[in-house]
């Protein structure tokens, strides 16, 4: 092997171990998903087993479930990561001002996000529990419930209340985002303002939310993807139910290949999950790119 | 030296999907169970069987039972399946579909324990096909935990029928510190996953029928609508279940007798040891009450399934009966506090006396399983709770749930 030859190989070489791990365990399974959801595949019918073409995506659309599942993803969705972002716009201002123990307080924030989401999702739960949770007691005691609530049990609040759960856990990923945006931003350009008479509101408006543009479109778009593709909190806090009423695609996907071992189905609903994503995605680039060359 | 890194680089992918297998002579057999405390029984047992069996080696696996189904039947559809598992009894009509399960006829024939198992047990672990693929390992009957402290304050007995059932739930279901809210309700209802028994108890015994005598399907008559109307009217009329009911599982509604919360509640001995110890003599069995037309209770079964796919099956089947014979399935129970399916270990003065086995045993004649059918694992793991969940919130009727369970038995 030639100098030459060895030297224009060794980059893919050393990235090689990383493309291996990343075909095994993303493409070949992105493509396999694709493949099975055109396929009748029940994992205990193996005689059944067979082409069916879009059958499953014609499913889907005729699917009543189908369409409740989406109707709580956008929810849970726009919801939790507005939720999050202004939690944590709030946390990250705060986090901004001189006080002496700033620099706990900013390790304190992290807590939530460190925390593993099983962990969040129980301690939530317990929380919650419509029998002994400590909401449920602090609500009454302050007389602002006559009696214990069910929050996860009753259709109207599950959804709601597995939100709140997740802005807790979510919101400092914003507020560290956020506070490095706000730190990055020179002081002469306040310093200049202040010169020129401006007030905070107008100081925050003109130079703060511009010069935080790129860190919160990167931020959001991160979170959107996130929390979308999330199902362990929910999964752990109600099982998708009451009902569907905390049914989300991809908690119905998991429920469908899990529990009624429909992985013909389930992938179906995988793949209609990333084409969703990825408009709302497109969407929101294109939405923010534009407003972006406003400013 | 650039060479040398290279070479390496490309031959890490290769070396990371690399296995090594090792050859060996023993048979060796891989035994999937859900047991919370290995220790107790499984260890001791598998000990014992391979002294007994020196060219047997056993391999346990515990695995966790909020997703043993899933996983055992991912791994039969992987071509992976243990040697022996521990299965439930709905799970066969599946099993069998895939081909997974191993007929044990040829050896349970010659198997001399076989005389000392419940004449009812292989009656109700035989197949549609005629043919045993499982071996019973211990058996379950569901009945009625009650509050005797209670029952004995207000002057109440356990309940005979359906009616006096309503009326001692709506009794037991009350204010006791006088704050002006409810802190004690008559009955604990699984809502959750699990919960299909408390349903069949009222519904399957008052006129619904997955299917009558003449394979007709029999979910959606009026009686039957009916019936799943009044189980569901406990919860969203009567109230005498708590309101966090549609999602509460079996840890809420042991935790909710555990603490006083509720007064009575359907399990199986199983939890008799806890309730026992958190409880003392406050808690009591009785089996559930008469529907309108017969009782109905479930029975509750273990087995051990060997696979079609193991290739030691003469040594899975030994540990199978090994499990099954009177002194080590009196092992096994002692740990998992279920009942034995020796005849010879119901006779002891200790299960004689014991009020929990009581219950059991008088509920015996008429326990009952569900349908073997295909249908059964998804009516029980998904179907039925999304469904009672929906009906107990007010937003399916009990029409509507009916004929979403039918259309699932029935569906082609």
């Amino acid at each position: 092997m030639s100098e030459l030859k060895t030297n224009r190989l060794f980059p893919y070489a050393l990235i090689s171990p990383a493309i291996v791990v990343t075909v095994v365990i993303i493409f070949i399974p992105i493509i396999q998903t694709s493949v099975m959801s055109l396929f009748n595949y029940v994992i205990w019918k193996p005689k059944d087993n067979k082409f069916v073409g879009f059958s499953n995506y014609m499913k889907a659309f005729r699917d009543p479930v189908f369409w409740i599942s989406i109707k709580n993803t956008l929810i849970w969705i726009i919801g939790t990561v507005f939720l999050q972002l202004i939690l944590g716009f709030i946390t990250a201002l705060l986090l901004n001002q001189q006080f002496w123990w700033r620099g706990i307080a900013r390790s304190l924030i992290l807590i939530p996000w460190v925390t593993p989401s099983v962990i969040t999702a129980l301690m939530w739960r317990w929380m919650y529990d419509g029998n002994s949770g400590v909401i449920n007691d602090l609500l009454v005691r302050m007389g602002i419930l006559k009696e214990y609530f069910p929050w996860l049990a009753n259709t109207s609040t599950a959804l709601p209340a597995i939100m709140v759960a997740l802005m807790w856990q979510g919101f400092p990923f914003f507020a560290i985002m956020i506070l490095a945006g706000l730190q990055a931003i020179p002081r002469t350009l306040y310093e200049a303002a202040e010169v020129d008479g401006a007030t905070s509101l107008q100081k925050f408006t003109r130079i703060t939310l511009p010069m935080l543009v790129p860190i919160l479109f990167t931020s959001i778009l991160l979170r959107i993807i996130w929390v979308a593709n999330s199902v362990d909190v929910i999964y752990v806090m109600t099982g998708g139910g009451p009902g569907y009423a905390t049914h989300t695609l991809p908690v119905y996907s998991f429920i469908r290949a899990y529990k009624a071992l429909d992985f013909g189905y389930a992938s179906t609903l995988a793949i209609l999950l990333t084409i969703l994503l990825v408009i709302f995605v497109a969407f929101y680039v294109v939405k923010v790119l534009h407003s972006r060359e406003e400013f | 030296m650039r060479k040398i890194l290279l070479v390496l680089f490309l031959l890490i992918p290769v070396l990371m999907f690399a296995t090594g297998q090792k050859e060996t002579e023993m048979a060796t057999v891989h035994f999937w169970y859900h047991f919370d405390n290995p220790e107790s029984a499984v260890n001791p047992l598998v000990a014992k069987f391979q002294k007994e069996n020196p060219n047997i080696q056993i391999i346990p696996e515990r695995i966790a039972w909020n997703v043993y189904n899933q996983k055992l039947l991912t791994a039969i559809a992987a071509g992976n399946p243990p040697d022996v598992s521990q299965v439930k009894l709905w799970w066969q009509p599946q099993l069998v579909e895939m081909g997974a399960l191993y007929p044990l006829d040829d050896y349970i024939k010659n198997w001399p324990g076989r005389d000392d198992i419940y004449d009812r047990i292989w009656k109700l672990t035989k197949y549609t096909d005629g043919k045993q693929y499982l071996m019973p390992l211990q058996m379950v009957i569901l009945y009625m935990y009650y509050r005797a402290d209670w029952f004995n304050e207000l002057g109440l007995k356990p309940a005979k029928t359906r009616d006096e059932f309503l009326q001692v739930a709506k009794k037991l279901t009350r204010d006791t510190n006088g704050d002006g809210t409810i802190d004690v309700y008559g009955f604990g209802i699984r809502g959750a996953r699990g919960g299909h028994d408390f349903w069949g108890t009222f519904v399957l015994s008052s006129g619904a029928r997955f299917f009558d005598e003449k394979g007709n399907p029999g979910l959606t008559t009026p009686k039957a609508i009916a019936a799943n109307q009044w189980f569901i009217d406990l919860y969203r009329v009567h109230k005498v279940s708590p309101p966090t009911t549609p999602n509460d599982g079996f840890k809420e509604i042991i935790a909710n007798m555990k603490s006083g919360k509720t007064a009575m509640t359907i399990h199986h001995i199983g939890s008799s040891k806890g309730m026992v110890e958190a409880l003392g003599d406050k808690i009591s069995a009785a089996p559930v009450p008469k529907g309108t037309e017969r009782y109905w209770t479930s029975f509750g079964d273990e087995e051990n399934g060997v696979f079609a796919a193991s290739k030691y099956k003469d040594a899975a089947f030994k540990w199978v009966s090994f499990l099954a014979t009177a002194e080590n399935n009196a092992i096994w129970q002692k740990a998992s506090g279920q009942v034995s399916i020796n005849k010879s270990n119901a006779m002891t003065p200790e299960a004689q006396s014991n009020r929990f086995l009581k219950a059991t045993t008088d509920s015996a004649d008429f326990a009952a399983v569900l349908p073997a059918l295909p249908a059964t694992a998804e009516f029980v793991e998904s179907l039925w709770p999304t469904l009672m969940q929906r009906a107990f919130n007010g937003e399916i009727s009990s029409k509507e749930m009916m004929e979403k369970i039918q259309e699932l038995f029935t569906k082609k």
